[in-house]
């Protein structure tokens, strides 16, 4: 992924930047009662590793998680953001926010910032309000729409089209399409983050899957690459 | 600054703490807040009731005039799809809270995709009403609004009618009569209401009320009605309509 602001100058200075690339890929995956997301835990800045063991997922409410990832100062910064409207809504009108208005919301908080962006890449994964699996994906200025499954971060052009053909049942002949269960997304997610840590450098080190149902939020962790 | 005082006149312990908003009597009271809520029992009588099926606003018109035009006498409004607001008081006064009761609701549209609660907007109008004074908010009146709306809308938590007044004070109502009949209509209300009554029953309650106190005889010319129902929304009833219940009655 390109850094948006120019490294290069005419003196060979390099201009200061705003923005720095932390790396990380989140996957979001919906089914009919469930809604999943994934992250890896490795946070990098260039060839360095800062830590292994930082996740991008961000619990919102017992029915929102949000994955974020880019500019590891922009994702906390936009959470606190967001943990904070979360309250005056609240407080404002006596109930949690759903999943949609959330979504709503980190849309106009983003596009807010039109012109000096956020550099973040947005998965929500939450229930709608039938309680059917939902997500939501976004660009860094606000643009987003509901999907099944979306890749993002530094692996999401290495996965989503893996998405396409095991999800989506994208490119595949003479296959019966199946209903996706809670079991065998998990099990999908584990081997899509083991292919993403082979060939992504600043993918790896660890893996968490927040899971959310009708009883509130699942977490589950696994190992991966540390090279 | 000091009003006159006069003495000769017992009524609502008068003295020289009424004249200005910002000023307390001793017994702890704002008197132009309360004069404005009596500006309120010059108005035309509203009456709003709500029921499990939805809630019902209705207003007597008060033409003074014969060639007055009635389509200009606005006096229940619609503030989005699922909620609507009747007026009585200084009309004019109420232009600024509609404004902003619907900028209210389209923002938090815009900014989450979904309705707004009912509670929430007569929470808002219930906020702009306090912003008076010398020390108010930019652009804000001078003093109190003289006009109390009765908001009826549907959200997640049903059917629901609320009453703000000029002290920006909002309440929840099953029923309730704002206006010159209030009194009479009131007390109505409170022996009549059962809230198992199906809407249509509320409606025909609501026009017999307004029926006993309007100084005219009642028209399905001189006076509005609107209903809120979970699946039909804001519906204001046409001539034809009201004169199909008028014959109910």
């Amino acid at each position: 992924t390109a850094l948006p602001i120019s490294l290069s100058s005419k003196r060979g200075m390099s201009r200061f930047s705003p923005y720095v690339l932390n790396g990380g890929t989140i996957v979001g995956v919906s089914g009919d009662d469930f809604a999943l997301i994934a992250s890896d835990t490795r946070l990098s800045e260039g060839f360095r590793i800062h830590s292994r063991t930082v996740p991008k997922l961000y619990t919102l409410t017992d029915s929102t998680v949000l994955g974020c990832c880019g500019f590891q100062g922009d994702c906390l910064t936009l959470n606190k953001h967001l943990a904070s409207r979360l309250q005056t809504y609240k407080y404002a009108h006596r109930k949690s926010m759903s999943s949609s208005a959330i979504a709503q919301m980190l849309s106009t908080v983003l596009y807010y910032k039109r012109f000096f962006p956020y550099y973040t890449y947005n998965v929500i994964a939450g229930l709608d309000s039938e309680g059917k699996g939902a997500i939501y994906s976004f660009d860094p200025v606000g643009s987003y729409e509901r999907e099944v499954f979306r890749a993002g971060g530094t692996a999401a052009n290495l996965l989503q089209p893996l998405l396409d053909n095991q999800i989506g049942f994208k490119n595949q002949t003479g296959v019966e399409p199946e209903a996706l269960t809670k079991e065998k997304a998990v099990a999908l997610i584990k081997d899509v983050f083991t292919a993403a840590a082979e060939r992504d450098i600043y993918t790896g080190d660890g893996l968490v899957i927040k899971i959310v149902t009708g009883n509130g939020v699942e977490e589950e962790t696994f190992p991966l690459r540390r090279d | 600054a000091f009003g006159n005082f006069d003495s000769s006149i017992m009524f609502m312990g008068r003295s020289e703490y009424d004249r200005d908003v910002n000023v307390y009597s001793p017994e702890g009271r704002i008197y132009q807040v309360e004069y404005a809520i009596e500006a309120i029992k010059l108005g035309s009588t509203a009456i709003g009731i709500q029921t499990k099926e939805g809630v019902v606003l209705a207003v007597e018109k008060r033409m003074t005039s014969l060639l007055m035009e009635s389509i200009g006498l606005e006096k229940i409004v619609e503030i989005d799809s699922h909620i609507g607001c009747a007026l009585s008081g200084l009309i004019a006064d109420s232009k600024a809270m509609i404004d902003k009761a619907r900028v209210e609701a389209q923002n938090h549209w815009f900014t989450y995709n979904e309705t707004m609660p009912v509670e929430s907007v007569a929470q808002a109008i219930g906020n702009l009403a306090m912003q008076f004074g010398e020390k108010g908010a930019k652009g804000s009146m001078s003093r109190p609004f003289g006009v109390a709306l009765l908001f009826a809308g549907i959200d997640e938590n049903g059917p629901q009618l609320f009453h703000v007044d000029p002290s920006g004070t909002f309440t929840q109502y099953s029923a309730k009569a704002i206006g010159s009949g209030s009194e009479g209509a009131q007390s109505t209300l409170e022996e009549g209401y059962d809230q198992n009554t199906s809407l249509e029953d509320a409606c025909k309650a609501a026009l017999n009320i307004l029926k006993q106190v309007m100084e005219e005889k009642l028209t399905s010319g001189n006076i509005e009605m609107a209903t809120l129902e979970p699946e039909k929304k804001y519906h204001f009833w046409s001539k034809d309509e009201l004169e199909d219940l008028i014959k109910k009655l």
